[in-house]
């Protein structure tokens, strides 16, 4: 949840508007990272599976503001200057380790802990591609190789041939970027500090562990979870921006390996920085936000791609842009209908009666690939604040500040469902690892269960006490029939739930258990209109450029109606415990471990019970 | 101080106008135009209307007032109650407002906005107004404690800029002859709304003499010039204009049956009020209990006597809710607890009727049926035992922009009814006792605007969540308005909202060339000022010399923008745009607002089925006269060009006749409708089903509050023995077998 959009420009009035003496602090103090092992009854989460202890809380330095950059603190709160922009705390975690590098997407495919009836063709395909690219030492054509290889699921943009070139073309080793970090002098970076023992510390660093990378203010810093105590508070680098401050960012799951991170990040100015890890060098994508001058919600990669990654632009858009491209002026390319916004005369201007379409600013089937971006959605005009992809590199899942949850066929470039929350913005969204189901958090203070088969929402999950702000899934507790996921919020709690999709499949039966008494009975015959009414398409998407003649039924756009609560079944928390003083921002799921983050930088790591890690260490 | 003003007036020049938006910049000109009136003229407001939604209007605080100030803002922009008010008894006449009985000229309604120079703004005006208790926890939160006071963001220099420029009204007289009333809060509260009404000025000073001479005179806890509760005031008002309203409607009818007409109370009717009659809803002259069927709901408490499993039910009508806070909780988290189950033991034992005893019993709190108008008082202020007195809680709770209750009953009607924040008022200060309130409130078409005493201000729609509780400067939400309203709206008003902002954007390239002299750099400067709102922005007469590039872009395709006739739900009147010119947003949106403000008036549970089937067949039409529309796009495109200088020449005819004849129907600025007839009777109907809830309010008043059954003020009484005389008068009617459903 971000507090206020960044200023397109920063003010230009300086320090000397801080008067009552908010010392403008030198950036060489800086207080460093502080690790503690608080322990205690109130730093244990108590589940059915066992109890999860506390292991490390590491605060997270929040840096001094850039003294170019000071921010004006105004003593009138009625004061309409915009404040800086915040974000909570996100992580993007990973462990290098070819053994264990699957993301946790996947890895429910093929869970050691047994009970994998239904392995999904996908994800078989994910480990075959993966392998190869373990073998075939990094081959840059990987993302290809696994296109070539996988018949079922295609890769983004793969009939383009205008695409295609220029990843093959590059040589054996993993591209990385092409300015140091440390030797830049860029103005868009402040500062870089590396670990006085860098170089030492990788090496020690053990291949099972897990990095840790992180925002905070305008810092972002690497950590090694693995390390030995004392080292472990401290970043094996930090990087400090001048004015952007990261908002979001994604480690490619895919180019990922020993001596390889490819991190992306997206800022509150816009700018994208794609910044590998290993060689610490960094490249620059929208810079001087040439293509879009609106903040960055969410950033990813794209399953499966070396190259490509999305990234949510508050503006309501979502841009695919490629890391080796360059970025060039953008002007919406005019083969569908304009979204309005960029160009004042722009010609070619069709009436359309669908308020929500997907417009195509370019397609990914565009032959003009020369630069970035590769494709570039408008989906609204609000803010977008999460988005998420399916695992099975299909569909895409972008929630709103408009409380509208939308479903993308991203392959196809088009809007197939649009749902809306019970009431305020959706902030967070995840998939199932079996793709099967979509959740969502928002200021209703409910987590949402939709059913991507069924086209429905399934279960409406009460138990917050304020608005949610992460969920995510545990894919080493989810089988195919039962499926564990967290929830943190703004009320500082860390909920766990467990849903089973018998349970889930009556969810008149389970409105009854949960709901009371009679008023069900004549509620029920509405339940089934409304059933039925959200399986009669309300509009058509809008046809799409080259995909005009889409097929109807499953590409026809279902606006579904909001259910009303007294049909909805609902699902109580198995766990809901305060974990934090501060509101939470993230939360996700390891294989030995939950972490969690506050928006006041405290990373708390949750050791999962004894018992249960014997399986998974298997 | 006064070279400081001399020399900034001296400077004046045409680039000082750019200081609109970001008063903050170098240029020392601030006080040449406000930031509302750069916002207004940005997007001119068009004819006058009649409905009063299109004035923004500071009021005057008289000291320690602007607990008053707050609630009668919000008061004002909530529609379904101004309009009752100014129309209960009977719409008043225009002279009667601006004349008083004498026939001398009581306010000016033509007077203007100063110009920058006149006299009245001499620096000795302006610091006229030293800042009062409430600057002291302003400043709070920070380490200066005297701002300059040529500090132009300084809320106290604004106020007295928007004082010194005027217009201002003086609320000193009442106009009760013409109403037909004693004097009251009611009336007050009317003179103060129809003053508003009837002038010609947008922008300008309300002082509220007369109502707060009332207030004062009436009841004595607000005689002091202490710091008041605003929602204590809330409350009292409510209670009080329903008292008023009931009083005059009894010797109304003790009138009305020696008259023995069947017709409109008023036989003299003129051919203006009858049109006026004709533009405004109707209001019958026995209907009073509209206080009720806006603000009233229905709370049940359902009480279980652990001995005998007994569970006894009470119903009590509210026109608030208070709400218990928790530290970092959400209102919809606070209405939860609110209807949490709760022990009834040892002091607070139940009296159950059917053990004929005191006993242990579990007591809970849900909602029977939803007010129209949900006002939810945040519980800031908290008796603690240490201090043996009431403590502000700076809790941090989040509040967001719609809402639905979880906490209502299984037969409840309608139990999913969706709220939408449209008002918040906010406290500034440390603590009850001293302290300032100002209000936020979303106005119909110009988006979310801050009212602070005299000042009114444009806000970005962000602003209105910056009062959570954890932010530092003391200011945290108090009062809470909710209002009633559908998906559907709300949808549409998302889309305008997108819309809006696009035309802005648009709009702003397109002005750019034209080189404007009032295109300013506020809009480069920060997007806090991009207003997610739609702007009107058929011209008027006046102003149309100084927009002729705007006007044409605004009208040239207006003829091809054919809203779809009798669609309730225009969501396919939106991206219907035949040609490229970007503006031809600022239209459509329009249009659309004025549908939506129809629409939430008429705020309805329409079968979900039937919207359904009519927008489906809608979407057809729309979709074939697309295709058409699509495909000579080019053509139209010229033919707009043509078209809008032929029509800008009606537009403006046709303004300039409602202008002169006074008579245009509300929505008139936009255009015609066809929809909008058939949207009215609807919304008609849709009110029907309410009017026997608000008898059901009005049931036989229970003469005080039980102790075994705590009200859910019971606490609140507790906390605040001395203030809980004029509190929740209303609670106290209640009906035992209500039958609502």
């Amino acid at each position: 949840m971000f507090v206020l959009p960044p200023p397109p420009r920063y003010p230009v009035s300086q320090p000397t508007s801080s008067p009552n003496g908010v010392p403008v602090q030198n950036p060489l103090v800086e207080m460093s990272n502080v690790l503690t092992h608080p322990s205690g009854s109130e730093y244990q989460l108590s589940v059915g599976e066992g109890t999860y202890f506390l292991q490390d809380n590491l605060h997270l330095a929040t840096p001094p503001p850039h003294p170019q950059d000071a921010p004006v603190t105004n003593p009138n709160p009625l004061a309409t200057t915009p404040a800086p922009p915040k974000a909570g705390i996100k992580l993007s975690m990973c462990i290098t380790s070819p053994r264990k590098s699957i993301p946790s997407l996947y890895r429910q495919a093929a869970p050691s802990t047994g009970s994998n009836l239904g392995t999904y063709s996908i994800k078989e395909h994910e480990k075959e591609s993966r392998s190869s690219h373990d073998t075939s030492s990094d081959g840059a054509t990987a993302q290809f190789a696994s296109s070539s290889t996988s018949g079922r699921t295609p890769i983004f943009g793969e009939d383009n041939s205008a695409l295609t070139p220029i990843a093959g073309k590059e040589g054996v080793k993993r591209k990385k970027p092409k300015t140091s970090l440390v030797k830049s002098n860029s103005q868009f970076i402040s500062r870089v500090i590396p670990h006085d023992q860098l170089s030492k510390r990788l090496q020690e660093h053990n291949a099972e562990g897990i990095f840790v990378f992180a925002n905070i203010d305008r810092a972002y810093q690497w950590l090694d979870l693995s390390s030995p105590a004392p080292a472990r508070a401290q970043p094996l680098m930090k990087i400090l921006f001048a004015k952007a401050h990261m908002l979001c960012h994604d480690i490619n799951a895919f180019t990922k390996g020993p001596s390889h991170i490819d991190v992306i990040m997206g800022a509150s100015t816009g700018d994208i920085v794609w910044f590998e890890a290993y060689s610490q060098k960094y490249v620059r994508v929208n810079k001087n936000n040439i293509i879009s001058p609106s903040a960055i919600s969410s950033i990813r990669w794209l399953p499966g791609s070396e190259n490509l990654f999305l990234a949510s632009h508050m503006d309501g858009t979502l841009i695919v842009y490629d890391k080796e491209r360059d970025d060039a002026a953008f002007v919406p390319e005019t083969h569908s209908t304009p979204p309005n916004t960029h160009i004042p005369n722009g010609n070619g201007t069709t009436t359309d009666t669908d308020p929500h379409p997907l417009h195509i600013n370019k397609s990914v089937n565009s032959k003009n690939q020369k630069s970035n971006p590769v494709a570039s959605w408008k989906i609204s005009n609000h803010r977008i604040l999460a988005f998420a992809f399916s695992p099975d590199n299909r569909n895409l899942a972008v929630v709103s500040e408009d409380g509208s949850l939308r479903l993308i066929n991203y392959l196809k470039e088009q809007l197939t469902d649009l749902y809306t929350s019970y009431y305020g913005a959706f902030t967070c969204v995840t998939f199932s690892p079996d793709g099967k189901y979509v959740l969502t958090g928002g200021q209703d203070d409910l987590v949402s269960i939709w059913s991507i088969v069924e086209r429905r929402i399934v279960a409406r999950c009460p138990g917050h006490y304020s608005w949610v702000t992460a969920v995510a899934f545990d894919p080493w507790r989810c089988d195919n029939r039962n499926y564990r996921f967290g929830s943190v919020g703004e009320d500082r709690r860390l909920l766990l739930w467990d849903f089973n999709v018998g349970m889930l499949r009556r969810p008149k039966a389970a409105s009854i258990r949960n709901r009371d008494r009679a008023s069900i009975s004549s509620c029920a015959p509405i339940s089934r209109n409304r059933t039925e009414s959200t399986q009669v398409p309300v509009g058509r998407l809008r046809s799409t450029s080259s995909l005009s003649e889409g097929p109807v039924g499953e590409d026809e756009l279902i606006e579904h109606e909001v259910e009303s609560r007294t049909v909805t079944a609902t699902l109580p928390p198995v766990m809901s415990k305060v974990i934090d003083e501060h509101p939470l921002s993230w939360v996700g799921f390891e294989e030995e471990c939950i972490v969690t983050a506050c928006g006041e930088g405290h990373v708390r790591v949750w050791r999962r019970p004894v018992d249960v890690v014997g399986a998974g260490d298997g | 101080m006064a070279s400081f003003f001399n020399r900034m007036r001296s400077s004046a020049g045409p680039s000082s106008q750019s200081s609109g938006l970001s008063p903050a910049k170098k240029d020392p000109n601030a006080l040449q135009i406000t930031p509302l009136e750069k916002f207004l003229l940005d997007a001119p407001p068009g004819p006058l209307r009649e409905d009063g939604s299109d004035k923004f209007w500071g009021l005057e605080n008289f000291g320690n007032t602007c607990y008053c100030n707050s609630i009668l803002q919000c008061l004002y922009y909530s529609v379904p109650f101004r309009e009752q008010v100014i129309n209960y008894p009977k719409r008043t006449p225009l002279e009667a407002v601006t004349t008083t009985s004498t026939g001398q000229s009581r306010i000016d309604p033509n007077a203007t906005i100063l110009p920058p120079n006149h006299p009245s703004l001499t620096p000795a005006r302006l610091v006229k107004q030293q800042p009062q208790g409430p600057s002291s926890a302003r400043t709070a939160g920070g380490p200066t404690t005297t701002p300059k006071p040529e500090d132009k963001e300084h809320p106290e220099y604004k106020k007295r800029v928007a004082q010194a420029r005027g217009p201002t009204i003086s609320m000193t007289h009442d106009n009760t002859a013409a109403y037909g009333m004693p004097e009251s809060l009611f009336t007050s509260l009317k003179d103060i709304f129809e003053a508003l009404l009837a002038h010609k000025s947008n922008v300008g000073v309300v002082s509220p003499n007369k109502f707060l001479e009332v207030l004062k005179r009436e009841n004595e806890m607000f005689r002091s010039a202490m710091h008041q509760d605003a929602h204590e005031f809330l409350n009292l008002l409510l209670n009080e204009v329903v008292a008023n309203v009931e009083a005059h409607s009894k010797t109304l009818v003790d009138e009305e049956e020696e008259r023995q007409k069947g017709m409109n109370c008023s036989v003299d009717k003129t051919e203006f009020e009858q049109a006026l009659a004709s533009a405004m809803p109707k209001v019958a002259p026995g209907n009073t209990g509209w206080v009720h069927e806006l603000f009233e709901g229905t709370l049940t408490s359902e009480t279980k006597c652990l001995t005998c499993e007994n569970v006894s039910q009470r119903d009590e009508a509210f026109l608030d809710l208070s709400v218990d806070l928790d530290e970092h909780s959400s209102v919809t988290a606070c209405l939860r607890k609110f209807s949490e189950e709760e022990m009834l033991c040892e002091r607070n034992k139940f009296h159950c009727d059917r053990c004929g005893g005191l006993q242990e019993a579990e007591k809970r709190m849900k909602v029977k049926r939803l007010p129209k108008i949900l006002a939810l008082h945040l519980k800031r202020f908290k008796y603690t035992e240490d201090l043996q007195r009431l403590q502000k809680l700076f809790h941090r709770v989040v509040y967001p922009y719609h809402l639905r209750l979880f906490n209502t009953t299984d037969d409840a009607e309608d139990p999913d009814r969706l709220y939408e924040l449209y008002a918040v008022v906010v406290h500034i200060g440390g603590g009850p006792y001293h302290g300032h309130y100002i209000s936020i409130i979303k106005t119909q078409d110009r988006g979310w605007l801050l009212f602070d005493d005299e000042m009114v201000e444009p806000v970005d729609k962000s602003y209105v969540q910056n009062f959570f509780g954890d932010r530092p400067g003391l200011a945290c939400a108090y009062v809470l308005f909710y209002q009633e309203t559908i998906l559907e709206a709300v949808k549409r008003e998302q889309d305008a909202e997108s819309l809006a902002a696009a035309a802005k954007a648009a709009a702003e390239v397109s002005k750019e060339p034209v080189g404007l002299g009032l295109k300013t750099n506020g809009f480069m400067n920060g997007i806090h000022h991009v207003k997610s709102v739609v702007t009107p922005a058929t011209p008027t007469t006046e102003e149309t010399n100084g927009y002729t590039s705007l006007d044409k872009v605004v009208t040239e395709t207006s003829p091809l923008v054919e809203p779809p006739p009798q669609s309730p739900n225009e969501v396919t009147a939106l991206p219907q745009i035949p040609a490229s010119e970007m503006p031809t947003e600022d239209v459509k949106s329009k249009k659309e607002r004025a549908k939506e403000e129809k629409e939430r008036r008429a705020i309805a549970r329409i079968s979900a089925r039937q919207e359904e089937k009519a927008e489906k067949e809608r979407r057809k039409n729309l979709e074939n006269k697309r295709k058409e529309m699509s495909k000579k796009a080019d053509e139209d495109t010229r033919a707009a060009i043509e078209a809008s200088k032929a029509s800008k020449v009606e537009e403006d005819h046709r303004v300039a006749f409602e202008n002169g004849t006074r008579e245009a129907p509300k929505e008139g600025h936009s255009g015609p409708l066809g929809g909008l007839s058939r949207l009215k009777s609807t919304s008609k109907s849709f009110r029907k089903p309410r009017i026997f809830s608000r008898e059901a309010g009005r049931e036989e008043p229970v003469a005080d509050a039980d102790e075994d059954v705590a009200s859910p003020t019971g606490q609140e009484n507790a906390e605040r023995p001395e203030r809980s005389r004029h509190r929740f008068s209303g609670l106290r009617k209640r009906g035992s077998n209500m039958k609502l459903l």
